[in-house]
């Protein structure tokens, strides 16, 4: 059941990565998000080196969102436009990561970088969450619709270079776009995540798309993200493991689709209000290790950075 | 594998029994010592989850074993290291200050008699590399004492198996014949290790033996690793087509029937 990855020069137990696989493709396709949030912590705890655990977990994000883009193709629910101009600030975003990445490595503060980006990211996102389907739930019981699409646009709409997204109904300036793929694109590089948690609210709250078109273009971002991020994490950091992403992603792919079929089952606001419990859980997990008295202060990187 | 071993072992014993062809005049009444090893090369192969290997040998003209000891060191390349201390920084543990060491070795293993300190002074055991005490690296960069970064060094190889001292492992088969079974774990790095025997007596090296040893990744996995740092891009573009296909397989194979 052992199995030798070449990159990470290790050997693992290759039937429980794919049910890694398999469990984090799951939650991903029930949530709607790529995973790579709860994949990177849970791969650097079966001991694989955080530098590979994140630049192999992109793949992971690459196929789930795959699987999940060709599916809102198929409704037509892609806004090409707009994944294009988000993408413009991506590339620059992600070589900007890849580069702070390298960075941080030589400096022997990539573990910490990588964690309180996780600790700040997760334990923001998860509360924002927590409370919003809380309300929801609320005001479901008592029996009061929210309304969702508040009209104030106020500093959006003042911004220059404006543009048609046809898709999106919209007509607005390109530089939130911009701004969201660029801040994205470095999160994929330093996180090993596709982002989606991210991109979907501000699609939604920054950007005002319509619903229906956010989940199946925010996914097409997120497959040339983590793509490009692959490629650059190959050629600077030597860091992705190939064997390993075929274990994983091959777990994923399976885990998704019966996560998607698991997700139709339960209702908008459950689904969120369970994400939100998950963020936050990972997120007080990593806070743990940050503060606790590690068991040896000193450790140890082979090669002299 | 038992068979090669029993062969091997015949060998040597044979090898003690005939008059060595080069004994003569003064030296023929030396003690002298002859040893090998079960293999010569470790494949890392898909399945490799680390492997023994068996250093057996002979002592030539044996003096009785009273006094003597064996010892059985097999060193891995030199690799570079890193070892940071981590502070605690506003409640967060922090990497603080490092030390970087040339010269230790990725792997170390040691059999022997009995404990090396019993076997010969610390001075000698220094000049010949014995011991785990007696790992000393070649350069250190480090603005502190780097004494407590080395000891973590060791601490973390022994944690992860990859240095280990273990006194009293060595089996004799008679008087004169004796082995010891090395394990070599799955997390080793792949280069040329050396197979070190000494005989000591009274403190001092009588006789010394070395014999190579290959750990090298073979088949795919080689590839892939020589792929991974030989065309990154066109390894990095396989890693994200590979991904693309099985979700787009996947999507075909879940779709429902419309």
């Amino acid at each position: 059941m052992e199995l030798y990855l070449p990159v990470a020069e290790m050997s693992v137990n290759w039937l429980l990565l794919i049910a890694l696989g398999t469990g984090v493709g799951f939650l991903s396709g029930m949530f709607g998000v790529g995973g790579g949030f709860l994949m990177t912590p849970l791969l650097v705890f079966t001991g694989i080196p955080s530098t590979v655990a994140v630049a192999t977990t992109l793949s992971h994000v690459t196929a789930s969102s795959m699987s999940g883009a060709l599916a809102q193709w198929r409704k037509r629910a892609i806004d090409f436009t707009m994944a294009g101009v988000m993408l413009g600030g991506g590339v620059v975003g992600t070589l900007f990561g890849v580069w702070l990445f390298a960075l941080m490595r030589r400096q022997g503060q990539m573990d910490l970088i990588v964690a309180l980006t996780y600790v700040i990211m997760l334990g923001s996102i998860g509360i924002i969450m927590l409370r919003e389907s809380l309300a929801t739930l609320k005001a479901y019981r008592s029996g009061v619709t929210v309304s969702r699409r508040l009209v104030n646009r106020g500093w959006i709409q003042a911004l220059p270079f404006k543009m048609r997204f046809r898709q999106s109904r919209l007509y607005i300036s390109v530089i939130p776009p911009i701004v969201i793929g660029f801040v994205v694109g470095a999160l994929s590089a330093i996180m090993g995540i596709g982002g989606g948690f991210i991109i979907v609210p501000a699609m939604i709250y920054i950007l005002r798309m319509p619903t229906n078109v956010v989940m199946g273009t925010s996914l097409v971002q997120i497959i040339a993200v983590t793509a490009i991020t692959t490629v650059l994490q190959a050629t600077s950091n030597y860091a992705v493991d190939i064997v390993l992403a075929f274990l994983l992603v091959s777990g994923g792919v399976v885990g998704a689709q019966l996560g998607v079929q698991a997700g139709a089952k339960l209702r908008g606001e459950q689904l969120r209000l369970l994400l939100a419990c998950l963020v936050l859980a990972v997120g007080a997990g990593l806070f743990y290790q940050l503060v606790a008295r590690p068991t040896d202060v000193y450790s140890l990187s082979e090669g002299v950075p | 594998m038992k068979r090669v071993l029993i062969a091997a072992l015949l060998l040597v014993a044979l090898l003690c029994v005939l008059p060595s062809p080069f004994g003569s005049g003064g030296a023929a009444s030396a003690e002298d010592l002859v040893s090998g090893i079960s293999q010569d090369t470790i494949q890392i192969t898909s399945n490799y989850t680390g492997t023994d290997i068996v250093v057996f040998g002979a002592i030539e003209r044996a003096q009785g074993t009273a006094g003597r000891g064996i010892v059985v060191v097999v060193r891995g390349p030199d690799e570079p290291m890193t070892v940071r201390r981590r502070d605690r920084v506003a409640g967060v543990w922090v990497n603080r200050d490092a030390a970087r060491f040339e010269g230790l070795p990725a792997y170390y293993y040691l059999a022997s008699t009995e404990p090396v300190a019993r076997i010969a002074p610390a001075e000698t055991l220094r000049r010949y590399g014995i011991g785990l005490q007696a790992l000393t690296p070649s350069a250190v960069g480090s603005h502190h004492d780097p004494e407590p970064f080395r000891q973590a060094a060791i601490r973390y190889h022994q944690r992860s198996g990859l240095y280990a001292e273990n006194p009293g492992s060595i089996d004799f088969l008679s008087e004169t014949l004796f082995r010891a079974r090395v394990p070599v774990p799955a997390g080793v790095t792949r280069g040329q290790y050396n197979v070190e025997v000494y005989l000591f007596r009274g403190g001092e090296v009588v006789s010394a033996q070395s014999t190579p040893l290959f750990v090298d990744a073979t088949g795919l996995e080689r590839r892939l690793f020589n792929m991974a740092h030989d065309a990154p891009f066109f390894y990095g573009l396989a890693c994200v087509f590979m991904a693309m296909l099985l979700g787009w397989i996947s999507s075909v194979l879940f779709r429902r029937p419309a």
